[in-house]
């Protein structure tokens, strides 16, 4: 090594004066502390906004999907949108854990287990959607390849049966990434927990881990094989939902472009989905030493990346419209820039493409409460994508006679709006109950993890903090 | 069918299922379990039996509901369950009767077709025709004769008559609805024998009688004009919407249709001119169009008459006429046109415009040579010799003045109809004894002392001439749902003091007409649904002498209309006609021709107008919301209405239809748009010169089904003028680049296999013929009749919902504040060999069959809408709620509207998509049959399987068939030039193709 070069160290990712017990004394204090008022205030509201979406679903249920706002053209509504919006928000939990587990990124240590958490609510909220949005939900298993005695199998060809499938596993793989990186954990509370109902509950979820060596090299082989399983899956779900769009004739959906592009809405919205959780739970829970501002700083630098890919497939959609010279293409996509649609559009753009360029600035890529702003502007901008994708393209499509306006009705609203009852009341029960950290994870990337650390230190585990 | 052999038809399924259960169920004034509460000992056993009954409603909520059905013990004759039977007969219309065959199933009449044997018409019908069998079916139609409005009986009726009518001296007021039937008119030369002070008057809303008294102008007669649309090479309409408005608009839809017909660029098809305020149906079809206000109408046409004096002989009396319109282009355009096609010309005006106008239009006709040709003036024997308005003017006065003791209106609803100034209700007071006869229990039964309930036309016996005087006979198709009586047992009971049946009275009539041989004559009547060589003599017309002198009279008292002055012109409802039809749900759900509009009127204008009254000229895209604006006439009768733009409407003039704004007529009349009868007085029946218009500032929700009207500069609907049509006869076909196409490969590659067909199976195939297509919209109803497609009212048709699977669509192309031009498009499913729906079906619930056809599996159907979305016809129609059940099992008797469905057809559950299946269960049927005929072929011969909406069809614009057969109808009108695919470049290869429009300007105009 020359002695011109210098190697300029990362920023610690742990803040703070802490060492392994404190680590683990931080995160697994949290579930047996007394739970806070704030929890029981945040829990009832969601339960509230639950029961609301239940109600909103049985009535659907029990009238028909004509309470929905849904028309001829537009047979599609809220409903897809919200879907499509929800699965996007879940793409961010299993690209954390598992991509950048795969890229070596220490930093995903702090925020994986919490995005990951979620991920799968998120995806939970978003299956429930081509669910219901079925005309008769009770028939809904005929979209799986059950065997019967009359032949009848799905139509393989369509995009909606590839559609169920790719959800299904990737909630499945989501779910089993997130448990698995879930158990020594679990065994760490089983040791601390007090009551014997906590500890027996515990103990029997972390499957008797005792944190042996040989326990570490399988669960180390394990995780990079489900890590390794769930990358593609964090490509193709997205994708085959883009698919819903693409495959089908009607322009504006139509586009070569789409799986690229909502893939990186997908990153887009999940990141900013994280963002805004955990900035209000670092505060709460007091781990500003382990969620710090580097740690916002950086996935304010994807958001960024991810949402000029998404600016730029906006500007190609239009290019590509104009250079494929189709004529229903070319009207589909100026009719969504200043046809009856147009406020959608330009909130989307507002949202998506200019929102995230103030992340060129460092100062405010390091600034709460801006990232926090952006980031549910971003997903307010996300959820116009989709309704813009799904709505403007059907409610004018080929036959200038047919063309209709699609307006929602209270149903659609509150039923969107329940499924944040559902989300929350799933991740409050998180929030509660598990540790909300990967604390083994965590203590991997500390300095302490170096075999090294003691001996150039001298056992000395104070640190030099630099910012 | 005489009165004993009725026993085996039945009313309700329960009736027809008469078994003890529910015999004891009739019996007990409450259901088992109610009585037996009261004791204690059997309130344990109502516990069990609720139990018993909650489990099994549990269970019956997964299944389908149970119903038990009854075998035949004695089958009728010919009847074979599953079997439709056939019967003629003939729909009686404003006294004109059409020649029908009724489609039963098991002795209910199910679907109404033409009669191909009858000349008006010959095996076509018009959406009234096809809606009539909802008509029967209405649960809201009268039930009971009432007295003063309590519930009485026919038994009292009579007695009442007997007493009531047994004083010769009565002064009585026969009051009825326009009636051709020959036993009625024996009737009423009975009563009028029998009541020297009665006197007879013949009441329609909208009627000819101007016309009428203009021809007797001219002609020295009463004499019914027929037109023979074929034989003219030039048709000038003076604000006739003949299409729509005529009683003999089958006819005449066919004519018009046939002398346009285009098979090659050699044709030379007829031309129409059109002048007129409301942008109508006629005048859609129109190859040159002018907007002028109707009040501008007489001018135009003394003008017309004016320069035509100066070329031909026999318009003297208008020689030196001038006007403002002397000067206009299309007077000598029309002129010159008109005498260059001297014999083969013909010119019309709207039936309600001023006699002077009918005259100087008849005396035209005689000049041009026209008459005998182009037009015939037909005797009509049972046409009142004396103006009918006049005679209800006079009857309204002498009724106020207490000169009538007794009023007998049949069948007509002058309380809610009569002109507002006559003040018919006023005037009803005035009489002591009023007896009316009506299908609903509606305005003027309100204000009667008797109302009778009448029998709809299918239930009783009748008779009468169609429009040219074809003599038939209405035979019942099942015994009256509501015990209803017909208007000829009606007068007779009045007259005779006794019952006699509707069967008697007509063979009674007939034994004139059949003089020989009286049974066998009978039955062949009967058989056909005419009787041969029955027509009415056509007249030698020739001018009047004191034809001149009146003329002179009329031209002085023509006034000059104000530019700047706003016309109003009512007229009778293109669905609702004068309201009769109000509570016919599949008449008010069906778009209005021309501007879309269901379940409401509203008051049309211009771009121009609108403005100028200050409503926004331009509708907001999806925006339901209109202006409504107040109407005041000159002698201050109001209304307010909400606005519409129509574009091509005439400048400073407003149209608005009659027959809304109904109160306690049934649910589906009730409340649906705004009365605009106290607008109509007597002078002003068709338009008041001047009205006063403000807007309100208020706005009102109009279901319209189409949102947008331009095509976009799309080429969806193909049209060319004559000229550029001879020069490229394949225009239609190269509006479009479809890769492969060009380079002679059959289809341009697509990503799955192609589907082969088997050749033992016939291959479907449609063609919609724009040309012949006038955009009436009858295919939609025929549809709505045949697949059992459910009405789903107003909100839901507002909210983009509408189930038909046939629409005609409208666009409106050109300059939308001159003069636009239309085109109508009819739309069902096209059936595309690679179609879109299919692929993305999760379920596989939408496929393809072996002979073409995109099945559509209601089972299987999950309800994605996947399909809808990919649909790029957007013709899927999705069950948002359980519109079936709800149009099918609301109301008292919900067993009566379940007897006008198809039993061939399967009712669909909510959630569920459907579409248009090309019939079929008439495809099916034809194959069955054509498989027991031959032995192995299933393919029927060309022409046995009809599409509802083909067999509907005036123009004759839709074709079905077999495609594989090269000499099939539907293989040679695809071979025609004309031909092309809508969106043939997605490759989806529709199974239905359209042949362009050939217009035919004048070039001289355009």
């Amino acid at each position: 090594m020359s002695q011109n070069t210098e190697t300029v160290p990362d920023n610690r990712l742990v803040k703070g004066d802490h060492d392994f017990a404190s680590i683990t004394k931080l995160i697994s204090d949290i579930p047996q502390e007394r739970t806070p008022l704030w929890w029981y205030i945040a829990f009832g509201v969601s339960n509230i906004v639950l029961a609301v979406m239940i109600a909103m679903v049985v009535w659907l249920v029990w009238e028909g999907i004509g309470v929905w706002g849904l028309n001829n053209p537009v047979g599609w509504g809220w409903d897809i949108t919200n879907f499509v919006w929800w699965v996007g928000i879940g793409h961010a939990g299993t690209l954390i854990s598992a991509i950048l587990f795969l890229f070596r990124q220490g930093w995903r240590t702090a925020i994986n287990r919490f995005a990951e958490a979620m991920t799968i609510f998120a995806v939970m909220c978003a299956g429930l959607f081509p669910a219901i949005h079925v005309g008769r939900l009770w028939t809904i298993y005929w979209i799986f390849p059950l065997p019967n005695s009359m032949q009848l199998w799905p139509n393989f060809n369509s995009p909606l049966l590839w559609d169920v499938f790719a959800v299904f596993t990737y909630l499945v793989v989501s779910t089993l990434f997130w448990y698995v990186g879930l158990v020594p954990d679990l065994a760490t509370m089983r040791d601390k927990v007090k009551g014997r109902i906590s500890k027996l509950v515990y103990g029997t979820f972390a499957l008797g881990w005792t944190g042996g060596n040989r326990q570490w090299q399988h669960y180390e082989k394990a995780y990079m094989i489900l890590a390794g399983l769930a990358t593609p899956l964090v490509l193709s779900v997205h994708t085959i939902v883009s698919f819903d769009f693409a495959v089908s004739i009607i322009p504006g959906w139509h586009t070569t472009i789409f799986p690229p592009y909502f893939v990186a809405g997908a990153v887009f919205s999940g990141f900013a989905m994280v963002l805004s959780l955990m900035i209000i739970t670092r505060k709460l829970y007091g781990l500003e030493d382990i969620m710090t501002v580097d740690h916002i700083e950086k996935m304010n630098i994807i958001i960024l990346v991810t949402g000029n890919m998404v600016g730029f497939a906006y500007v190609m959609e239009f290019f590509i419209a104009w250079y494929g010279g189709v004529e229903y293409e070319k009207f589909a996509f100026i009719n969504r820039a200043f046809g009856p649609y147009a406020w959608a559009y330009w909130i989307m753009v507002t949202c998506n493409v200019v929102a995230p360029q103030f992340f060129w600035v460092k100062k405010f890529r390091r600034s709460i409460a801006l990232t926090f702003a952006l980031s549910i502007v971003i997903n307010i901008g996300m959820w116009f994508e989709r309704f813009v994708i799904t709505v403007t393209s059907l409610a004018q499509d080929f036959l200038p006679s047919s063309w209709g306006y699609f307006s929602p009705t209270y149903v659609d609203v509150l039923t969107y709006v329940g499924t944040f009852g559902l989300f929350f009341t799933c991740f409050l029960l998180f929030l509660r109950f598990l540790p909300m950290v990967a604390i083994a994870e965590v203590k991997g990337v500390m300095p302490q993890a170096d075999p090294a650390y003691y001996r150039s230190q001298n056992g000395n585990t104070k640190s030099t903090d630099d910012s | 069918m005489g009165k004993e052999q009725q026993q085996s038809y039945w009313r309700s399924l329960n009736e027809l299922a008469q078994n003890e259960e529910y015999k004891k169920f009739a019996e007990r004034e409450f259901p088992e379990n109610a009585t037996e509460l009261s004791d204690g000992v059997s309130r344990r056993n109502f516990l069990q039996i609720m139990g018993a009954s909650v489990a099994l409603a549990g269970l019956s909520a997964c299944r389908k509901p149970v119903q038990k059905i009854m075998p035949y013990t004695r089958q009728p004759e010919h009847m074979v369950p599953g079997q439709p039977l056939y019967y003629a007969s003939a729909i009686p219309f404003r006294g004109n009767l059409t020649g029908i065959v009724v489609e039963t199933h098991e002795g209910r009449p199910t679907k109404i077709e033409g009669n191909d044997l009858h000349p008006e018409s010959g095996g076509r019908t018009n959406s009234r025709q096809q809606a009539a069998i909802l008509e029967l079916y209405d649960q809201d139609r009268s039930r009971r004769v009432r007295r003063n409005g309590s519930e009485s009986t026919w038994n009292n009726f009579i007695d009442f008559c007997r007493d009531h009518f047994a004083e010769p001296g009565r002064n009585i007021a026969f009051i009825c609805e326009a009636n051709s039937s020959p036993t009625l008119q024996r009737l009423r030369q009975q009563a009028m024998s029998r009541f020297p002070n009665a006197r007879w008057v013949s009441y329609e809303a909208c009627n000819e009688d101007s016309l009428y008294s203009g021809i007797a102008m001219a002609f020295g007669e009463r004499l019914r004009p027929l037109y023979h649309l074929d034989n003219a090479r030039i048709t000038v309409s003076l604000d006739d919407d003949f299409m729509q408005e005529s009683d003999n608009n089958v006819r005449y839809i066919g004519d018009f249709a046939g002398s346009r017909a285009v098979s090659s660029p050699d044709d030379e098809p007829a031309r129409l001119y059109v002048a007129e305020s409301n942008y109508s149906l006629t005048g859609s079809n129109a190859d040159h169009r002018l907007r002028i206000k109707s009040s501008e109408i007489p001018q135009f046409v003394y003008a017309l008459a004016a320069r035509l004096s100066e070329q031909i002989d026999g318009l003297d009396a208008f020689s030196g006429h001038s006007n403002s319109f002397s000067g206009h282009s299309w007077i000598s355009v029309l002129a010159e046109e008109l005498i260059r096609n001297r014999g083969q010309s013909l010119v019309t005006a709207g039936a309600e415009h001023h006699a002077g106008v009918h005259a100087a239009v008849a005396a035209i006709n005689l000049a041009l040579g026209n008459a005998g040709e182009t037009v015939e003036y037909l005797e009509v024997p049972h046409l009142e010799n004396d103006d009918q308005n006049q005679a209800m003017r006079d009857l309204a006065s002498d009724m106020r003045n207490g000169n009538v003791d007794t009023a007998v209106i049949i069948g007509a609803n002058p309380v809610y109809t009569a002109p507002s100034d006559l003040d018919f209700a006023g005037a009803l007071e005035q009489v002591s004894t009023s007896l009316h006869l009506s299908l609903h229990y509606d305005e003027t039964s309100r204000a009667c002392d008797w109302h009778v309930h009448r029998a709809h036309f299918l239930e009783t016996w009748g008779d009468g001439y169609s429009f040219s005087g074809v003599r038939s006979v209405i035979q019942p198709m099942i015994q009256p749902l509501f015990d209803g009586k017909s208007e000829i047992e009606f007068l007779h009971a009045l007259l005779q003091g006794e019952e006699d049946s509707g069967y008697n009275l007509v063979r009674e009539t007939w034994s004139d007409f059949i003089p020989d041989n009286f049974e066998s004559g009978w039955n062949r009547v009967l058989h056909d649904g005419q009787q041969e060589e029955t027509r009415f003599t056509a007249a030698a017309v020739s001018l009047a002498p004191g034809f001149g002198e009146q003329i002179a009279t009329v031209l002085e008292q023509t006034e000059a209309i104000p530019d700047e002055a706003v016309e109003l012109v009512i007229k009778p409802d293109p669905k609702l006609h004068d309201g009769r039809f109000a509570n016919n749900g599949w008449l008010q759900e069906l778009p209005d021709p021309m501007t879309k509009i269901t379940w409401d009127n509203v008051a049309l204008l211009s771009p121009n107008t609108a403005e100028r009254i200050g409503v926004p000229p331009t509708r907001k895209f999806g925006d339901p919301k209109m202006e409504v604006i107040r109407i005041t006439t000159e002698s201050g009768r109001q209304a307010e209405i909400a606005a519409w733009v129509l574009p091509g409407h005439a400048d400073n003039s407003i149209t608005t239809y009659t027959g809304y704004g109904r109160q306690q007529i049934g649910r589906v009349a009730d409340q649906v748009g705004v009365n605009t009868y106290p607008l109509r007085t007597d002078e002003n029946r068709l338009f008041h010169h001047q009205v006063q218009v403000t807007t309100v500032g208020r706005t009102y929700e109009i279901a319209s089904t189409q949102d947008h009207h331009s095509l976009e500069g799309r080429p969806h609907v193909q049209e060319a003028d004559l000229d550029y049509y001879r020069e490229n006869p394949t225009f239609a076909q190269d509006a479009v680049y479809v890769p492969g196409v060009k380079e002679d490969r059959e289809h341009p590659v697509s990503l799955f296999s192609d589907q082969k067909f088997p050749a033992r199976e016939p291959q479907w195939g449609m063609t919609i013929d724009l040309n012949s297509c006038i955009g009436c919209g009858v295919c939609t109803i025929a549809c709505q009749a045949e697949n059992n497609i459910p009405v789903i009212g107003k909100r839901e048709v507002r909210r983009g919902r509408e189930m038909h699977w046939i629409r005609t669509d409208r666009y409106f192309s050109g300059d939308e504040r001159e003069n636009p031009k239309v085109m109508h498009q009819p739309v069902p499913c096209m059936h595309c060999d690679n179609a879109p729906c299919e692929q993305v079906c999760p379920v596989a619930a939408t496929t393809h069959s072996d002979d073409g056809l995109n099945q559509m599996t209601y089972n299987r159907c999950i309800g994605t809408r996947y399909c809808a979305n990919n649909c790029p016809f957007k013709v899927r129609r999705f069950n948002f709620f359980n519109y079936t059940r709800e149009y099918l099992t609301t109301g008292d008797d919900p067993e009566i509207i379940q007897m006008a469905m198809n039993p061939d057809v399967t009712v669909r559950f909510r959630g569920v998509m459907e579409k248009c299946t090309y019939c079929v269960q008439r495809i099916s049927r034809a194959k069955i049959e054509t498989k027991n005929e031959t032995g192995d072929s299933i393919k029927p011969p060309d022409g046995t399987v009809k599409t509802a909406c083909q067999q509907a069809c005036p123009a004759n614009a839709i074709n079905f068939g077999d495609i594989s057969d090269e000499h099939s109808i539907v293989s040679t009108e695809k071979r025609r030039d004309r031909n092309y695919m809508m969106l043939e470049e997605l490759n989806i290869r529709p199974r239905t193709s359209y042949l362009a429009k050939i217009r035919n300007p004048n070039r001289e105009i355009s």
